[in-house]
């Protein structure tokens, strides 16, 4: 489907048919790159036209024609959502959650993946079942027995009960992901510094953890997307405003602010731009890391 | 001794990660269960009290919400994963190629999968709207349209709505995965094929859908049972309605658990659905074993 797709008759033999067969290719090169991008904007209209939207000043969001771009381009929803709302709360709040349940998952999982990924104890093929198993259980079958052991130990509506379930959700990903990035280590670096007398732990932190950085960073930003976008535990869990997360604080802003979709595009606008600028970063970790076997779970 | 102080080690290195998936995500199954067969209303006193196979009765028997929303989840899931198939794997042929700006499309045709359900949900809720959409708009200035479609609040448009959102969101994952299995199609054989005479579609169909079978099976079961139980999407587009038309499995149990603040029914619902992906998974890898057997 490469060339040969450019290029069916095989080569050219006279000069004239060499230039024929130039121009036919620069056409369909041409075609191929004019029909892309047509693509790319029908694909990606919706996010532009939120983009579109929470610039324009709110009269012209409800005109009866209606432009791609702003006529008048203005901030006044970005400031309104900023100054007028709750929306600074709800932030912090998922940048606080979205640290705390990012950092234990990763400390805890890595220990784990190392474990995996370098010692043949017994049950170490069982524990990786477990991982995958765990994987396959939807939330929403788990979110009425989680919500009852929530209530019980008195911590509905913190933040505490997010923070360790994002974790432990994160985990058999995690985990798994980072085992594969170990496992490109070579094992002779940790034998010379296991004959140095270097016990596991300290082999572990002085050198596997400076190699697998790229790997880390990855994984540390797939956990943090995951709890950042997180929507039904914090639907189910938290119950006061000033507790809610970003995500179902928007959502609420559809009963509370009903008709404003200057203030739901520009919060739509603001949560998804940290993880869009973190994708664009990463791109090329991110798709090798989907590749790696594992996908989003 | 080393080799034993290492394994002691790694029970040590994997009790926390252990923990925690057990008591947030196997202990709950077993809780669930429990909780199924026990009154568990937040109405009505003594919540533990055992009820037997009550709740599964009134699921599937006297108020048959089960089987009707089971029909709508598999209507959803199957379409959604096809039309995403369709479109990914579309997009993924047309990127096979080697030219300049190609990363460039790629992660541009990934960017949905990245958007925040909740912002996906909302942006498409917008550009839904009947008085204000932009969908209805341009059709209606294209002069497709009479009178605008009520996307979301019709009960005949709301499901092929819905799907239309899960398959942008999916496409995405299932572009990036083919377009991987592309690259391990041989160019050789395409170029014999071709001299051979065979069209682009018998191109398609013998020489490259081989090598994208066993890829394509697997991420559509991974997708199938990721929309299966896909419940932020139809929660924040319609809530289910209009009229229970795209209430599915995911959002029926969470209207019994906290709109009727039935636990104990809504978790036989949810056992119930975890017992249907898992015939659903079996029978899929059984059948996709068969096929490889055969080859």
């Amino acid at each position: 489907m490469t060339d040969t797709a450019l290029n069916p008759g095989g080569a050219p033999r006279s000069e004239a048919a060499m230039n024929a067969w130039r121009s036919r290719e620069f056409l369909m090169r041409l075609g191929l790159y004019l029909f892309l991008s047509a693509l790319t904007i029908v694909m990606l209209f919706p996010i532009l036209w939120m983009a579109s939207s929470s610039f324009k000043p709110q009269s012209e969001l409800f005109a009866r024609d209606m432009t791609l771009l702003p006529v008048k381009w203005t901030l006044d929803s970005y400031i309104a959502v900023w100054q007028g709302t709750s929306f600074p709360s709800y932030f912090l709040n998922s940048f606080k959650i979205a640290v705390a349940s990012t950092a234990l998952s990763v400390i805890v999982g890595m220990y784990a993946a190392y474990a995996i990924a370098r010692i043949k104890f017994r049950g170490r093929y069982a524990f990786g079942m477990l991982l995958l198993i765990a994987q396959m259980f939807p939330q929403i079958m788990l979110v009425i027995p989680l919500f009852i052991v929530v209530q019980k130990a008195g911590l509905l509506n913190t933040h505490v009960a997010l923070i360790v379930c994002y974790a432990a959700f994160a985990l058999p990903f995690t985990v798994w992901m980072m085992r594969g990035f170990f496992e490109t280590i070579p094992e002779e670096l940790e034998d010379a510094a296991a004959v140095d007398g270097a016990g596991i732990l300290k082999t572990f932190h002085k050198i596997i953890l400076p190699l697998a950085g790229p790997g880390l960073a990855a994984v540390t930003i797939f956990a943090f997307i995951r709890s950042w976008n997180e929507f039904l535990f914090a639907l189910v869990f938290l119950q006061s405003r000033t507790m809610f997360t970003m995500p179902i604080g928007l959502a609420s802003f559809q009963e509370e602010y009903t008709f404003r979709w200057d203030l739901i595009m520009a919060g739509a606008g603001i949560i998804t731009l940290p993880i869009l600028f973190f994708f664009l970063l990463m791109q090329k970790f991110i798709v090798a890391g989907l590749l790696g076997g594992a996908v989003k779970g | 001794m080393l080799v034993q102080q290492r394994k002691r080690m790694a029970f040590w290195l994997i009790l926390p990660t252990l923990l925690l998936i057990v008591a947030f995500k196997i202990a709950p199954i077993a809780e669930g269960v429990v909780v199924s067969f026990q009154a568990q209303s937040m109405m009505r006193p003594n919540p533990d009290a055992f009820v037997g196979w009550t709740h599964y009765k009134r699921a599937i028997f006297e108020e048959g919400v089960f089987g009707a929303a089971l029909w709508r989840t598999i209507v959803w899931t199957v379409g959604s994963v096809a039309g995403a198939y369709i479109v990914g794997l579309s997009i993924a042929l047309l990127l096979n190629r080697e030219f300049a700006g190609r990363t460039l499309f790629r992660a541009l045709f990934l960017i949905p999968w990245v958007i925040p359900e909740v912002a996906t949900a909302l942006l498409w809720k917008w550009s839904y709207g009947d008085e204000f959409g932009v969908i209805n708009f341009l059709l209606m200035r294209l002069g497709v349209l009479e009178t605008p479609i009520l996307f979301l609040s019709s009960p005949g448009a709301a499901m092929a709505s819905v799907i239309v959102v899960q398959i942008w969101k999916l496409y995405p994952i299932m572009f990036i995965t083919l377009l991987a299995a592309l690259q391990s199609v041989p160019r050789e054989l395409h170029e014999s094929a071709e001299i051979d005479g065979a069209t682009v579609w018998q191109r398609f169909v013998y020489v490259t859908f081989p090598y994208i079978r066993p890829t394509s099976v697997i991420i559509t079961l991974l997708a199938a049972i990721w929309t299966f139980q896909n419940f932020d999407i139809i929660y924040l587009l319609t809530g289910g309605g209009p009229a229970d038309a795209t209430k599915i499995l995911p959002t029926l149990v969470y209207e019994k658990g906290f709109w009727g603040l039935e636990l104990g029914y809504a978790s036989a619902i949810s056992l119930l659905m975890l017992l249907c992906m898992t015939v659903l998974s079996v029978t899929y890898l059984l059948v996709y074993r068969a096929q490889r057997e055969e080859t």
